[in-house]
């Protein structure tokens, strides 16, 4: 039963539970110990009671006897119904009797006769006696007296006992309640936020907050599964459209090269070299199916782990030859003066063909925008990243629109003519998304276009 | 033979620039190089009592300006043996002799145009550093590279 109620029910149970428990075995504990203490004392009290009573009584006429009575008299209080008996047993007489005699439990007398001294509790009186032995007469001195102690102050300590218990049982219920119902309030938030979510909004994520960790990890947990989520469906959805954008460039240039090729009659060469070119862009068209297909398969993934080891400012040539052939007028400046002696802090890790599209997409719309003015690639790194920074001079983006080029199909409003979809720069981001790195756009319109990437190190991973 | 430079900095990724020209300077051979970065030293007491360079360095450097740093670090891997950034306080001639003698510095790079970024306490030190006794180049950005050359620090971070 207790699986079904919720969780901030069973946290107040359990808690308060504890916390009543621990009072109720703390004030009893009190009130145990308190309660014995006094009765040992009380008896101890009775006790030299009587041994002064049977100094003064069984010696009488010594002069210590003397000064202990008037001691006795002045210093000790009288207590509740005190009494003193002195009995003298004789050998004949019958303890039951004596017993009645002085109103006087029978186990008590035995006891006292046997051992030498007893104690005994008859409601709330008490009794404490010795035995002694003058001149070969026994005598028993008895003192006993009703326990004011016991009767009150006992009586008041459970009184307040019980009162503080009861209010410490009220505020711990009404606390254990209070923090069972707020403990959960973030998490409650988050469902109330992640209810929000679905697959139309899931550019949505939760706000982080800093001051709880285990709930700032959870909210960031739900954000990277979210984010996760979001690229899955995103390139699930973006498949074709990709495809269709970057199967674009090479089945023009193929069927350019038939047609130009088919024009007139050529020399066997003539038909090899345009096969050879045709063959070329083919091999093109499979890397990248293969590199799409990859893409929308770790779209599923997340974050995908690659094997290859490859070097950016290679990839920054090929991709320069790629594009070169496409638009030969293009003014791609590749900037190496910041480039590192040591050619391992260029490495990373990734796929060629994934990095090639990215960088393509990248470099070409840098050019077209600008109308092929120049375009400065420069390569740099720190111990940890590569920095790529790709700066060109051309219609720049409304800084209003900054926050949207990275949605598919978006297109800015001043890139009416310019040919193209809106597809380059998502897939772009995508692409260095999945090697770990990060993709950065900024712009001033009409002056240019930097983007920056930076991506992490082969060996600093 | 390593040499030693000295390069004021104001912790601007930009100000790097000119360590970075100073070191296509020295091409033939090591360096090590000695960035400051002044500052007017503070007049409270307690302000002194706890003073600590490496703080004051630490808590100026960005992100942005370490990655640039190490990115001329591994630029010059072979040529730069040394990078220490120290802080300046002196306001005059003697104590910067002084100072670059302690250093052992031998050549002293200073921009010719780029203006260092003078913030609350800092001051500009390349008047005395004009006066210094050792040899001052004085780097013009615009004159020897070319535009795209001269922005590309900055490009990376802007």
């Amino acid at each position: 039963m207790i699986t079904k109620i919720n969780t901030k029910i069973k946290v107040a149970l359990v808690v308060g539970l504890v916390f009543i428990t621990i009072i109720i075995l703390f004030g009893g504990a009190i009130y145990f110990f308190q309660n014995k203490f006094s009765f040992e004392d009380f008896y101890k009290r009775l006790e030299t009671r009587a041994s002064i009573s049977a100094k003064y009584n069984l010696e009488p006429d010594t002069l210590n006897a003397e000064s202990l009575k008037a001691i006795r008299n002045d210093h000790l209080d009288k207590l509740e119904k005190e009494k003193e008996y002195l009995i003298e047993v004789l050998p004949g007489t019958e303890i039951s009797q004596v017993g009645k005699k002085y109103d006087l439990p029978e186990y008590f007398l035995n006891d006292l006769i046997s051992v030498g001294r007893s104690r005994a509790k008859n409601g709330n009186t008490f009794f404490a006696g010795i035995k002694q032995v003058i001149d070969n007469r026994t005598y028993l001195v008895i003192v006993s007296a009703e326990n004011y102690y016991a009767s009150h102050h006992l009586m008041f300590l459970r009184n307040i006992l019980i009162i503080s218990v009861a209010l410490v049982i009220l505020i711990v219920v009404s606390l254990s309640v209070y923090f069972s119902r707020h403990i959960f309030d973030p998490i409650k938030q988050i469902t109330d936020k992640v209810k929000q979510i679905s697959t139309e909004n899931l550019h949505l994520r939760l706000d982080k907050n800093n001051n709880n960790n285990e709930i700032s990890e959870l909210i960031n947990t739900f954000n990277d599964l979210l984010s996760r989520i979001e690229t899955a469906l995103e390139t699930q959805k973006n498949f074709i459209s990709n495809a269709s954008h970057e199967l674009g460039t090479p089945l023009t240039s193929i069927i350019g090269e038939a047609d130009v090729s088919l024009l007139k009659e050529r020399s066997i060469t003539e038909y090899q070299d345009s096969l050879k070119n045709i063959l070329q862009q083919a091999d093109r068209l499979d890397q990248i199916t293969k590199s799409l297909l990859f893409l929308a398969q770790t779209g599923y993934k997340g974050k995908a782990d690659f094997v290859e080891t490859l070097r950016i400012d290679e990839i920054i040539w090929e991709t320069k030859q790629i594009i070169d052939k496409l638009n030969p007028a293009n003014k791609i400046f590749v900037d190496l003066s910041l480039l590192p002696e040591d050619p391992k802090k260029l490495k990373v890790k990734g796929n060629r063909q994934l990095l090639q599209l990215a960088f393509a997409n990248i470099l070409s719309n840098a050019c077209k925008y600008s109308n092929n003015k120049p375009v400065s690639v420069y390569i740099a790194s720190s111990h940890a990243l590569v920095f790529l920074t790709i700066k060109d001079q051309g219609i720049g983006i409304p800084e209003t629109e900054l926050g949207y080029i990275y949605d598919p199909f978006f297109r800015a409003s001043n890139t009416k003519l310019f040919e193209g979809y809106g597809i380059g720069l998502p897939l772009a981001r995508n692409v260095i998304n999945l090697h770990r790195g990060e993709l950065l756009v900024t712009s001033v319109l009409n002056e240019g276009t930097t983007v920056q990437i930076k991506l992490p190190l082969i060996f600093f991973r | 033979m390593v040499k030693n430079i000295l390069v004021p900095i104001d912790f601007r990724v930009a100000s790097l620039n000119t360590l970075k020209l100073a070191l296509d300077y020295c091409k033939d051979q090591k360096v090590n190089a000695v960035l400051i970065y002044a500052q007017h030293l503070d007049d409270s007491i307690t302000e002194l009592m706890f003073y600590s360079p490496g703080k004051i360095i630490r808590s100026l450097r960005s992100p942005e300006f370490n990655h640039a740093l190490e990115i001329i670090k591994n630029r010059f891997e072979g040529l730069l043996g040394d990078i220490r950034i120290e802080l300046f306080h002196g306001n005059n001639k003697n104590f910067l002799n002084n100072f670059l003698s302690a250093q052992k510095i031998e050549e002293i790079f200073i921009p010719k145009t780029y203006e260092l970024n003078i913030t609350k306490r800092a001051f500009d030190p390349i008047p005395i550093i004009k006066k210094a006794n050792i040899r001052v180049v004085q780097l013009e950005w615009n004159i020897s590279y070319n535009k795209t050359e001269q922005e590309q620090l900055t490009a990376l971070f802007n």
